[in-house]
């Protein structure tokens, strides 16, 4: 390369405003592009853990007739003795937790108001509901044998003027397509970080919740927790049996997926955007270059310089400037990314969509999640995008005529 | 033998639907070792022939033999091969490499031809050392005079024994003792080196450093004879 990389990397230095300021485009470009990457990757991540965490599990079993959407109660659409199945389950390697829910719709009432709420008849001793031991602010969870208490979202305590060791009455639909009423204890109130979660959401134990329902022993599903998570789908196909259906995390949670994929794709799109936005920039500097030193390149040909040599030099300072803007970039957008994945945005209100079986999550606070993989890509396509916009311009000066570019031409 | 030769040599350049000849069929060769101005009013042609001789353009038609080899059909990249190890060129604007140092710039021809780093560097300060600038060797051209930087350009034409320097109205932007000081210089290393220059000018105390003068006018040589000038 001869000292080309030398009159190439001085040309830059001898520009430096010029140079400075298409640096400071790249940096800015890269950290915007490595930071919307980021925060969306951890959106989703976010949501879908919060998603299988308080909702979903890794897997599901349900009866074959069971539909989530009308959180059925009749007998035929729960899951006979699950208390079996879930011993069975327990006793596979690889099963982190499993245990048996049963979800009913209701009312509660306090005073003159109503709110409606989804029941979660849960065993507290399982560790899959751990997230919700740690997301108590104050009281504590029911025991399993527990006749009268329940877990009410603080969000929802706050809106009714309840705190815990107050009553309060829910309505439910039965089994017997009837509805009852009964009074409960709050024991417990928690906050997940999801308001229009904790808005909506009532626990009880298991065995009360069966019973309020006319649901005798039956579930509505078995949630499992799996200790490798890509691993569910061969899971379901082993815990296949007939009458019952099996759905992985994906299946349950298909309304995030598509959007994790429709994300993806608005994604690229505003790659392109903003790398072109960069590449044009990029372009710019380099053919203002051109035209300043097209004597500069006469002398260079008159020395002997080919073209070839001529266009590589030109995409040499491209790919100078390129390489370090984007170095700058990824080490300034990752800073970014590292300190938000700490701290989390904060937006104060929650964000979230909820659909009886499908449920987007979206927390109050939400954090950046760095991909290694990712980053390298946009670093590739970031350095592939602005070599190519480099080729026009040097080939621009490659094209030039000795004599016209002596004489500044 | 002759050094170069050019036959019949013309150039049009077509500007639009007008033509404009700046050569009409010259005819001269230059043997090694000469010391020739180019001599003829603006627009006779001089520049012209210079860049078709230094193979930066080609003729319309004619030949232009270098050591008896036809050159005049050659493309660009044997062109600039041909430039490479044969050509040294010194430009009436001081036409250094703006980021490169004296002696980056003397060096550069070297690099391109492929010297290795020994050979080089003895080449580099000999030169430098030839045309007194030694102790401006790491100096870039912003840091240089006028006359000092057209010294490194005589040094960088010479730095890959060319068979020829071609120089374009070397001393046309420096003062008169400059002017004075690169034309020595050029003298002198032409007579130490038996190295071919022709160069161009109107300046009657540059053509009295001649051992030949070659008249253009209007595209035509006027008057081709070897002999020391008058002027």
């Amino acid at each position: 390369m001869f000292k080309i990389w030398k009159i190439a990397f001085r040309d830059l230095v001898r520009n430096r405003r010029r140079s400075l300021l298409t640096l400071l485009a790249i940096v800015i470009g890269v950290s915007l592009l490595l930071f919307t990457g980021s925060f969306y990757d951890g959106v989703f991540a976010g949501s879908l853990d919060m998603s299988i965490h308080l909702q979903t599990s890794d897997l599901q079993i349900r009866a074959q007739s069971y539909d989530a959407d009308k959180i059925s109660l009749d007998w035929k659409d729960l899951i006979e003795n699950p208390q079996d199945l879930t011993g069975q389950i327990e006793a596979i390697q690889g099963v982190q937790a499993v245990t048996p829910v049963l979800w009913a719709s209701g009312m509660l009432l306090s005073g003159s108001e109503s709110v409606g709420v989804q029941i979660n008849g849960i065993d507290p001793r399982s560790p899959i509901y751990d997230p919700i031991r740690q997301a108590l602010t104050s009281g504590e969870m029911f025991a399993a044998d527990d006749r009268g208490g329940v877990l009410v979202g603080e969000s929802l305590a706050k809106s009714l003027g309840l705190s815990v060791g107050q009553n309060i009455t829910l309505v439910t639909n039965t089994a017997n397509r009837e509805t009852d009423q009964a009074a409960f204890t709050i024991r417990g109130l928690f906050d997940t970080g999801v308001a229009q979660y904790d808005d909506s959401t009532i626990y009880m134990p298991l065995e009360k919740a069966q019973t309020f329902t006319a649901a005798g022993t039956r579930a509505s599903a078995i949630r499992i927790l799996l200790n490798d998570r890509t691993q569910a789908e061969s899971y379901a196909a082993a815990f296949a049996a007939p009458g019952l259906q099996v759905l992985t995390w994906k299946q349950l949670n298909s309304i995030l997926m598509d959007s994790v994929n429709a994300s993806a794709a608005f994604i690229q799109l505003l790659y392109f955007i903003v790398l072109g936005m960069v590449a044009v920039v990029i372009a710019n500097t380099l053919l203002m270059s051109v035209f300043e030193r097209t004597r500069e390149m006469g002398i260079l040909s008159a020395l002997g310089m080919k073209s070839r040599q001529i266009l590589g030099m030109f995409l040499l300072e491209a790919g100078m400037l390129a390489v370090v803007g984007v170095a700058l970039g990824v080490l300034f957008g990752g800073l970014i990314v590292y300190y938000y994945s700490q701290v989390g945005i904060s937006f104060g209100q929650d964000i979230m969509e909820v659909k009886a079986s499908n449920m987007i999550t979206y927390g109050k606070v939400l954090y950046t999640q760095f991909s290694a993989l990712k980053t390298m890509q946009l670093s590739l396509t970031a350095l592939i995008m602005i070599l190519l916009v480099a080729v026009y311009p040097a080939s621009f000066a490659a094209r030039l005529q000795p004599v016209q570019s002596l004489h500044g031409k | 033998m002759s050094a170069i030769e050019v036959e019949q040599i013309t150039k049009t350049y077509k500007i639009g639907t007008q033509e404009t000849h700046a050569l009409r069929g010259v005819t001269a060769s230059f043997n090694e070792g000469e010391f020739t101005a180019l001599v003829g009013p603006s627009g006779s042609g001089k520049t012209t022939l210079l860049q078709i001789i230094g193979c930066l353009d080609q003729p319309t038609s004619g030949a232009l033999r270098i050591k008896g080899q036809d050159v005049s059909r050659l493309n660009a990249d044997q062109r600039a091969d041909l430039r490479k190890g044969t050509i040294g060129f010194v430009f009436q604007f001081f036409a250094l490499i703006p980021g490169l140092t004296a002696y980056e710039n003397v060096e550069l021809p070297l690099l391109l031809n492929g010297e290795g780093t020994a050979a080089r560097k003895a080449r580099v300060l000999e030169l430098l050392d030839a045309v007194g600038l030694s102790e401006r060797a790491n100096h870039r051209p912003d840091q240089l005079s006028g006359g000092e930087q057209q010294r490194v350009a005589v040094a960088r034409a010479l730095s890959v024994r060319p068979l020829m320097v071609l120089a374009d109205e070397p001393t046309a932007n420096l003062d008169t003792e400059n002017g004075k000081q690169v034309m020595e210089i050029m003298r002198r290393l032409n007579q130490e080196t038996g190295v071919t220059f022709l160069f161009a000018t109107h300046d009657p105390r540059v053509v009295s450093y001649a051992t030949r003068v070659v008249q253009l006018r209007d595209g035509r040589i006027d008057d081709n004879h070897s002999a020391i000038p008058t002027v």
